[in-house]
């Protein structure tokens, strides 16, 4: 090449020679004058000159060029390594003279490439991460300046820098992670609040952010959503604590008038589950449903009835402590308060005006007042009972003194002779006894400044009003002691002029209209003896006290009303008529609820005819068995009466089914109050002889029939399983 | 809140059969329950913490069950089979075949043979520990007059009621023949004996609403006991409904007993003293079956239709576990006419 080069050289300058050669010879042959020839030379030197200046200028620029690419790229390698954080790879050499310019480039542009390359990766690297941390910052919540472009820093690539960057990433997902955590912990605890409170979680949590609810997606976990997530516990927690509370609250109630009614343990059981949390904290109620509306107002039900149920034992309470209070009036004379007092403080219960308990205590209250005052006023109260008894021995003798055939010789004559005897002495000694207890009244009166009442009547008027009346009396009687004086003498006078006495009898008979009478017609306070002991309440009208004598009247009238009391009728007339009234008393409650087969005349005694009857009367028996409950087992067996007579029962329980044993009686004594109720031993209608009255109809009666057409008898079980009998087995069947 | 109805009723169990309940009966020793079903299984409860423990399912439906200790029991299938059936493991192994379907099944500790009644007229007795294969196990067949409904164990004695009225006792150590042979004093078909705890007699219920109370005591004073009385019957606008009487539970303590009838009532009853104690809320369906538990505090209930009217739809089969109280079931002392002076 050098060769070929110089060679072109060396032809440049033969060519250059000879083309001055032949410029000459041109010269020469033109003539041209030297200085003509010296212009043209220079000239022709000149513009070769030019020429070269040219291309050492071009050949300058290129290599400044040259200069400049290698300055950049080494520029550009330095300015990479740096932001990667690296020493530069390349260091210029000192000797420049070593290496061209164009080997030094060539050098260096790899190496530049290579650097951009891993700039390039390392960027994306970076990209990556910040992109991971973009996402998660989203995720949190946490929003950064333009959420949608990530920008890289092009002059930090540092390893360093990735580092930290991949420390913010780790830092972030476990934050995120927390927060994840945190957010399960919180539905977690949502969760145990709705089960506990008896709410729809998934509708909670869907309140509070959609995505929470998907069970696969990802959770939401910006601070915004922990923060609702934390309010909502807390809301619910507080519910929670309220309704804890009220349950709590519900429990004591509970509690209480448990205790207060002794309400019964299985009854109890039931509730056992409220109230077993009654001291239990908020955490330690964990039971589904616990607290949910519904539980809570079934307990709030039960213990509104439970409520009820107290109101109305108060009530009751109430009531017998009032009929107490009375019952105490009655027996020391005493009057209690007005009668619509009572009825009055139960409508105030109802109505909830008043507090049955200080109701109650008021009753108490009273109570004791009153005992306290039945205790001054006995010692009087027992005189004045004796004075009572008294007067109504006087009364008596009073009525025997008018009786004329008093001494006729009769049956028990002797004894009210006894009685009259007795009773005289103690009219004798009235007067003492009123004066005394005068005195002793009066003292009473006294000492406490009231009046003594007697059944709302003061005492010291009705003794005045006695000593009144005794005083007409005695002077009554002196009256008719000086007319039978007279009276006498008139006979007398009559005698001598006819010579006949008149009975004095008739007499006697046409004086008793006028005379007093001791009924109750008159005024009750003016009647002597028996008939104050009349008190003014009507109800006592009924007590046996009250009407002794009109008793055995009574008596029948109320047995001639139905059978069952015809029973008791039955052991009355065989104990004696006296006793007879208590047992029918008892029985009378049920007049109205049984009706009777048959009606019988009271005491006629009860004929083996009509036993039978009795005996055909379709389940007599156990129609009185259920009706009565107690009441006929009762009188039966302790009577002894026919009917339960064991030969006769017989008659009754022949249904051969039933084989019930001879001797044993079918109604058992039972206690009123207990629930058992007898076994129905006694006969049903057989079959055979289904009485056209009343149809019994077996349960699945339609596959029994048929089975008595087929013969074959199945089961229920064999009719389901499709069992079948083979045809041989049912031959010898019907054979045998 | 379904909190208020079970209440009543007792607790339901979850996981009820799907189909009818032929027998529930608790274990001796603990308080778990095996139930047999018409839905060919045999499952184990453990009733008080109301769990499923297992579950066999067998070919056919099961007709009766019975425990053999906690670990182990017994039941009776539709497909001629009398199966073990270990609860540990959950395995099933055939002690014999019986040529008709198995009715019932009972474990008798005292002889330690297992007893089971069949269609085919036929009583067995099955020793569970021979090794496996009906020549091994098989202890005895013993013929009965009639298909075998019924069967109840006390003691020794064994006794054994079939179709027909028929009612045989035997005693389990001499197998060869009846001790007795008597027919019902019943007169419908027998649908459930018991044996009473006391070991004197049984009690027998029927399709018709009654149950009769006999005595093993064959002397004139012994049989002068014997009595039978109604129950489980509905009179209403004229018409009686006479139910059957598909189950009876004898209290282990108090020897007291309650029936289950067809109109969805479980009765309390005294027999000594021929009372009813106690009669407990309506069920939803028929009672197919009672067990006391062990010391008498829990009833099971099989609230479960039987078929008394053919294929008909009706509630759900469901076992109702409640509590005893001890009130109603405890014979209430006699009261005496006039206590002595």
């Amino acid at each position: 090449m050098s060769n070929l080069q110089t060679d072109q050289l060396l032809q440049m300058e033969t060519t250059c020679g000879s083309l001055l050669y032949e410029l000459q010879i041109i010269w020469n042959e033109v003539g041209e004058s030297d200085a003509e020839r010296d212009k043209m030379l220079l000239e022709l030197e000149q513009e070769c000159l030019e020429v070269y200046r040219r291309k050492v200028d071009q050949a300058n620029r290129c290599r400044a060029q040259l200069r400049q690419a290698i300055a950049d790229s080494e520029a550009e390698l330095a300015t990479i390594c740096s932001a990667m954080g690296e020493r530069p790879v390349h260091i210029r050499q000192c000797d420049q003279s070593a290496v061209s310019l164009k080997e030094e480039l060539k050098a260096i542009i790899p190496q530049l490439e290579e650097m951009q390359k891993r700039k390039c990766d390392r960027k994306n690297q970076f990209l990556e991460v910040l992109e991971h941390i973009q996402k998660i910052s989203n995720e949190i919540g946490r929003s950064t300046d333009n959420p949608s472009k990530v920008v890289v820093d092009e002059t930090d690539l540092s390893l360093r820098k990735l580092e930290e960057l991949h420390q913010q990433l780790h830092a972030l997902q476990k934050e995120k992670s927390d927060r994840l955590k945190q957010v399960l912990d919180h539905l977690n605890t949502l969760n145990s609040l709705c089960l506990v409170l008896g709410m729809d979680f998934k509708q909670t949590i869907n309140e509070v952010h959609p995505s929470l609810d998907d069970s696969e997606g990802t959770k939401n976990i910006s601070n915004d959503t922990i923060e609702r997530l934390a309010s909502a516990i807390q809301r619910l927690r507080k519910v929670k604590i309220e309704r804890m509370q009220k349950l709590q609250d519900l429990a004591t109630t509970m509690l209480e008038l448990w205790n207060l009614m002794d309400t019964p343990i299985e009854e109890q059981q039931i509730f056992q589950n409220v109230t077993c949390n009654i001291a239990a904290s908020e955490h330690e109620i964990t039971e589904q449903n616990t607290l949910s509306v519904e539980f809570i107002n079934y307990v709030e039900e039960e213990v509104s009835r439970l409520e009820d149920l107290k109101a109305s034992k108060m009530k009751e309470l109430v009531l017998k402590k009032r009929s107490e209070l009375e019952e105490i009036c009655r027996r020391t004379h005493l009057v209690a308060e007005a009668d619509g007092a009572m009825e009055y403080a139960i409508e105030a219960i109802e109505s909830g005006a008043v507090d049955p308990a200080s109701i109650l205590e008021q009753i108490e209250l009273q109570i004791a007042r009153v005992k306290e005052e039945a205790f001054s006023r006995k010692e009087i109260l027992e005189k004045v009972e004796k004075w009572l008894t008294a007067c109504e021995e006087e009364s008596w003798l009073e009525e025997y003194n008018r009786d004329d055939n008093r001494y006729n010789a009769g049956r028990g004559a002797h004894l009210t002779l006894k009685r009259a005897e007795k009773a005289r002495a103690i009219v004798n000694k009235l007067p003492a006894m009123v004066d005394a207890l005068v005195s002793k009244v009066t003292a009473w009166e006294r000492e406490r400044g009231i009046e003594f009442a007697y059944d709302g009547v003061r005492l010291l008027s009705m003794l005045e009003e006695y000593n009144i009346l005794r005083q007409e009396k005695e002077q009554e009687r002196k009256r008719q002691r000086d007319q039978k004086k007279l009276q006498g003498q008139l006979i007398a006078e009559q005698e001598a002029l006819f010579g006949s006495k008149p009975s004095p009898m008739k007499l006697q008979s046409g004086k008793k209209g006028p005379r007093m009478s001791t009924g109750g017609a008159s005024s009750r306070r003016l009647s002597l003896g028996g008939a104050m002991l009349q008190t003014p309440k009507p109800d006592l009208s009924h007590s046996t006290k009250a009407t002794p004598r009109l008793r055995p009247n009574k008596k029948s009238d109320l047995l001639s009303h139905n059978q069952d009391d015809s029973f008791a009728a039955l052991s009355a007339g065989r104990r004696g008529l006296d006793v007879a009234g208590l047992p029918v008393k008892k029985h009378s409650f049920n007049a109205s609820e049984i009706e009777s087969p048959m009606k019988r005349k009271p005491f006629s005694p009860v004929s083996s005819a009509m036993l039978s009857k009795v005996n055909n009367t379709t389940n007599f028996l156990e129609d009185l068995n259920k009706v009565h409950g107690g009441t006929l087992q009762k009188t039966l067996p302790s009577n002894n009466t026919p009917l339960t007579t064991p030969s006769k029962l017989s008659t009754v329980t022949d249904d051969d089914e039933n084989r019930t044993p001879k001797g044993m009686p079918i109604h058992m004594p039972s206690t009123p109050s207990t629930i058992s109720v007898h076994m129905q031993t006694a006969t049903t209608p057989a079959p055979a002889t289904r009485p056209t009255t009343t149809a019994t109809v077996l349960f699945g009666a339609k596959t029994i029939e048929e089975e008595y057409e087929e013969e074959v008898e199945y089961s229920f079980e064999e009719r389901r399983a499709g069992f079948v009998l083979p045809k041989t087995l049912i031959k010898t069947i019907v054979q045998a | 809140m379904t909190a208020v109805l079970p209440t009543s009723a007792g607790r339901e169990l979850s996981n009820p059969p799907s189909d009818g309940i032929s027998n529930l009966r608790f274990s001796n020793h603990s308080d778990n329950l095996l139930v047999s079903s018409w839905d060919r299984t045999v499952r184990l409860y453990e009733a008080s913490a109301n769990v499923l423990r297992g579950e066999f399912m067998h070919a056919g439906a099961v007709l009766d069950c019975c425990f053999h200790d906690d670990s182990s029991g017994f039941s009776a299938c539709v497909d001629n089979t009398v199966r073990r059936l270990v609860f540990s493991t959950g395995k099933e192994d055939i002690l014999g075949r019986h040529d008709a379907p198995v009715r019932c099944v009972e474990y008798s500790y005292a002889a330690g043979q297992v007893i089971t009644g069949s269609w085919d007229k036929t009583l067995k007795c099955w020793d569970p520990r021979g090794a496996s294969g009906q020549e091994r196990t098989l202890v005895g067949t013993y013929p009965q007059p009639e298909r075998v409904y019924s069967l109840s164990l006390v003691g020794n004695r064994l006794v054994v009621a079939t179709a027909g009225r028929h009612v045989n006792v035997y005693d389990l150590r001499n197998m060869s023949q009846p001790e007795q042979k008597r027919e019902s004093s019943l007169k419908y078909q027998t649908r459930c004996v018991r044996c009473y705890p006391n070991g004197t007699g049984f009690a027998l219920s029927s399709v018709e609403g009654r149950v009769a109370m006999e005595f093993f005591d064959l002397s004139e004073a012994g049989q002068a006991k014997k009595y039978a009385f109604k129950c489980h019957r509905k009179s209403e606008a004229g018409r009686d409904t006479v139910y059957p009487v598909n189950a009876i539970a004898f209290h282990p303590v108090y020897g007291t007993f309650a029936t289950g009838g067809c109109d969805g009532y479980v009765n309390v009853w005294d027999g000594n003293n021929k009372k009813r104690l106690y009669q407990y809320t309506k069920y939803p369906t028929s009672i197919a079956a009672l067990s006391f538990s062990r010391d008498g505090r829990l009833l099971a209930v099989a609230s479960s239709y039987t078929f008394e009217e053919g294929d008909k739809p009706h509630e759900p089969d469901a076992i109702y576990v409640r509590s005893v109280n001890e009130v109603e079931v405890k014979p209430k002392p006699k009261v005496y006419p006039a206590p002595p002076p």
